[in-house]
């Protein structure tokens, strides 16, 4: 009977453990809570929800921005780079269009599928770009390996491909049709903002590939609200929420001590 | 220790085993049955000598021979197929 | 639960996972992590590493093929003939290589595939240029030495005329292409200075021979007697131009040899009207402008130029199977007008990846038969176009599954083998296990059971405990009654039944954990020793 007791309860551990880790991860892409390949588990920057209150001496990471900026953001934000703050925009689908708009910059990001025959993979997307230019975010770096960046146009380049490189319009892994060679700029500078075409950098399967280039990211912060490394579930939601609020924590709490306190003053009674 | 109990301790050493050789296989991202096999086989094999006692056969060891000669078998048909992509490519 | 009822669910459960793994495992890779992606990203890890090679060679190799044409230029203006002989060989040489690059990286359809037709031009030029400039030189010594003789002097003055007209002609060839050359050199970011300055030294090559020509015999040379015509003058492939024309001073049966791009292409004799006719089909020549001249003897015919316009083909593209392993794949190459395109190179391309050629036949068919490992793959079949006045087509892609080779008996044998081999092993070890249980414990017994053997059983149980006594009893009586030491207490009483009781009693003692009394003890040994009695 005990034995089989052991045996039932390293099995309800097991399935435990395993319920544990479905619930609190997701497959998201580019979500923190993500520890597959595609998830920015690994990058440690630490998250902002308040962009009114920002420290000028950490560069601020906006990560796939898939939410749009009201005005009031567009003004703090524009506040930060005046103090001398540094803003990375990582977009590769044109969302960011708009803000680098409202910003007053002439940097736009040409959302696409660049690939290119200079590589040393057998997937046309995944290759190597050239770091052109001065800046300490490439201090020591010669080339970057991207994944399927997109064109940033404007502002100073920092990071170019080569010229056998096409933007893989219809998917096929050629060029065929009305594609044409071009070199193109997957990275730009214009003061204090940056704009890269790539946010693939930062998910956990990329981390490995330019390790220098994420260690001159730090200290780094990103953008909690309008980044996409949140996460729709639910449970994952509620834990955050829950700790992030004091008052949820203490009611938690209580929850936890009241049936025993009571199951022990009966005790005292009776 | 009584037969029955050590019966079951041997099974649940197998299953162990199992769920190791296949939390391996996930993290790898590789789920390959020729692997899992071979793998489980000399799991067997492992528990069966070690449970094998020297002055008696209980009911459960009778006729773990015809079961561990089928995966003998099975293993010898595996090799014999790998050897043969090997030299013909 | 019950215990049968529990024994059943789990037979049943177990028959069941085992007939699902037994169904997948004729592929019995059931997962593996082989180039994840999303629209967005892939995981390198995932995908395969190749080594760059060949891409990174394309750019530079351009570079070289433009500064190769300035060189060479430059050593056929210098007269430097043996120089320009080893240039153009290089030149040749770099650009089979580029050749070879273009099919291998599938950069035909781009502005690259434009750069390397205008490259093959180029080169045909300027081979062409380096043998004319040679044989001006020639004519010009020519010239000299027979100054007094009306008639040679003639034929020098008509193949100079012929040689300049032909310079011209290359020369206005090579300058049309500049300008698209430089567009795409300035798109790679190529050095252009060579290629303009070769641009140059083309020009005062043909100024040079111009000029001589001027001053030697041009103003007063009349026409050639020998004449030529192309009609029509322009054509597509498969149509057939006429060439065609008269030489005045000629008899019938003259042989006059046709020269199409400098090169001999027919000799055709002269008619009893003095004209002669020559039907040029237009087979593998690039698209352009080429130029015909005809000569008759010494003497050379005036140089006529006929364009030759490029047009579409369709590719096909048919899929069957020929056995488990290969897979024919044949087609039509034809053009736009429904004239099969012969003889020409047509390449395969497996899963996107691969490229093997093949060749079309007389009537525009190819076929090919190619070894697959099992599995699905797709087919493409695509023509160049390369040196054909012919635009390049590819076929729509099909799919074959292949499926493989049948399973081989040899592995079935070995397991065979495998099977009774453990069978026999597993035998044995239980054989020799139950032997060494049985002979381990009456190893003391058996000198015992030896000297009594010998003479009349003497035994002596005094001084031992109980069961161990009757241990040594049994053994006794065994040995007496002649049943091999193999036989166990319950298989002696099915022997010898008469002493049934007794084995059976020393069953339970020695199994069940019995002890004997002191009554039976002596019971026993009077049993052992009574049959000796008997017996003796």
């Amino acid at each position: 009977m005990q034995r089989e007791a052991w045996t039932v309860l390293l099995i309800l551990l097991l399935a435990g453990g395993a319920v544990f880790a479905h619930v609190t991860t997701t497959t998201e892409e580019y979500s923190r809570y993500n520890t597959g390949w595609n998830g920015t588990s690994g990058f440690a920057g630490k998250e902002v929800r308040d962009l009114g209150d920002l420290d000028p001496g950490a560069p601020l990471l906006i990560l796939a921005p898939d939410r749009p900026f009201t005005l009031d953001e567009v003004g703090y934000l524009r506040a930060f780079l005046d103090d001398g703050g540094r803003v990375i925009i990582a977009d590769e689908e044109g969302a960011a269009n708009d803000l680098l708009a409202d910003l007053g910059s002439t940097m736009r990001v040409r959302p696409g599928n660049l690939a290119s025959l200079d590589r040393d993979h057998a997937d046309p997307g995944l290759f190597v770009a050239r770091v052109v230019g001065n800046d300490t975010l490439f201090a020591g770096v010669g080339t970057i390996r991207v994944n399927r960046p997109a064109a940033v146009e404007g502002g100073v380049p920092l990071l170019e491909t080569s010229i056998l490189t096409w933007d893989d319009a219809d998917g096929d892994g050629r060029i065929t049709g009305s594609e044409t060679f071009e070199a193109a700029v997957v990275c730009a500078r214009e003061g204090n903002l940056t704009v890269l075409g790539d946010p693939s950098l930062f998910i956990n399967a990329m981390l490995t590939e330019n390790p220098q280039f994420i260690q001159n990211t730090w200290p780094v912060r990103i953008d909690g609200i309008h980044s996409r490394t949140g996460t729709a579930n639910q449970i994952i939601n509620t834990r955050l929420w829950i700790q992030e609020t004091p008052l949820a924590v203490a009611a938690l709490a209580a929850l936890a001590v009241l049936p025993v306190a009571y199951r022990f003053g009966r005790k005292e009674n009776e | 220790m009584t037969g029955s109990a050590k019966k079951y301790y041997a099974a649940a050493v197998l299953a162990v085993w199992l769920i190791i050789v296949a939390f391996f296989m996930i993290l790898n991202r590789t789920l390959d049955l020729e692997v899992f096999f071979v793998l489980s086989l000399i799991g067997l094999l492992v528990v069966a000598v070690l449970i094998d006692g020297a002055f008696s056969r209980p009911r459960y060891m009778r006729y773990i021979g015809y079961l561990i000669a089928a995966g003998v078998a099975l293993f010898a048909y595996i090799v014999a197929e790998k050897i043969l992509e090997i030299i013909a490519a | 639960m019950n215990h049968r009822a529990s024994r059943a669910v789990l037979m049943a459960a177990a028959v069941l996972v085992l007939a699902l793994l037994g169904a997948q495992a004729a592929d019995p890779v059931l997962y593996t992590a082989e180039n994840t992606s999303t629209a967005a990203h892939t995981d390198p890890a995932t995908v395969q590493k190749r080594s760059p090679g060949d891409a990174n060679a394309l750019v530079p190799l351009m570079d070289e093929l433009l500064g190769q044409t300035g060189t060479l230029t430059l050593t056929i203006k210098l007269k430097d003939y043996e120089s320009a002989e080893r240039d153009l060989a290089r030149y040749s040489e770099l650009s089979r290589q580029f050749d070879r690059l273009v099919v291998t990286l599938d950069v035909s359809g781009t502005d690259i595939g434009e750069f390397q037709q205008n490259n093959r031009q180029n080169q045909e030029s300027l081979a062409a240029l380096l043998n004319d400039t040679r044989r001006f030189e020639d004519l010009q010594r020519l010239e000299i030495e027979v100054r007094g003789n009306d008639e040679q002097h003639m034929a020098v003055v008509y193949e100079g005329e012929a040689l300049r007209q032909k310079m011209r002609e290359g020369f206005s060839a090579y300058a049309k292409r500049e300008a698209a050359a430089t567009r795409i050199a300035e798109h790679y970011d190529l050095n252009a200075t060579p290629y303009r300055e070769s641009v140059d030294h083309f020009a005062e090559i043909t100024d040079a021979a111009d000029d001589w020509w001027k001053e030697t015999g041009g103003r007063s040379a009349p026409k050639s007697p020998l004449r030529i015509a192309v009609t029509p003058d322009e054509g597509r492939y498969g149509d057939t131009l006429l060439i065609a024309g008269t030489h005045d001073g000629g008899r019938p049966g003259d042989p006059v040899e046709i020269y199409i791009d400098s090169r001999l292409t027919a000799t055709v004799a002269l008619d009893d009207g003095g004209s002669y006719r020559y039907p040029y089909r237009i087979g593998r020549v690039p698209a352009g402008s080429h130029i015909v001249y005809a000569t008759a003897g010494a003497v050379y015919s005036s140089v006529v130029t006929f364009e030759i316009l490029s047009g579409n083909t369709s590719t096909t593209l048919a899929l069957a199977e020929v056995n488990e392993t290969t897979v024919a794949c044949t087609g039509n190459l034809t053009t736009d007008d429904g004239r099969p395109v012969t003889l020409a190179p047509v390449h395969l391309r497996i899963d996107d990846d691969t490229l093997t050629t093949a060749e079309t036949d007389k009537n525009g068919t190819y076929r090919k038969e190619i070894a697959l490992p099992a599995g699905e793959h797709t087919l493409q079949a695509e023509f160049h176009g390369a040196g054909y006045p012919l635009n390049a087509s590819e076929s729509p892609v099909g799919t074959i599954i292949v499926r493989g080779e049948g399973l081989s008996p040899l592995p079935f044998a070995v397991a065979l083998a495998a099977l009774f081999g453990t069978g026999w092993y597993l035998r044995r070890r239980q054989y020799r296990r139950e032997e060494s249980l049985v002979v381990e414990r009456p190893e003391e017994e058996v000198e015992v059971a030896e000297e009594t053997a010998e003479q009349a059983p003497q035994v002596s149980i005094v001084g031992l405990p109980p069961r161990e006594a009757a241990t040594v009893l049994f053994c006794t009586l065994r040995a007496r009654l002649g049943i091999p030491e193999t036989k166990t207490p319950r298989d002696c009483a099915r022997i010898a039944p008469d002493h049934a009781g007794f084995f059976g009693r020393y069953e339970l003692i020695r199994y069940a954990g019995e002890t004997p009394s002191e009554e039976e003890l002596r019971a026993m040994e009077e049993e052992v020793l009574g049959g000796d009695k008997n017996a003796a």
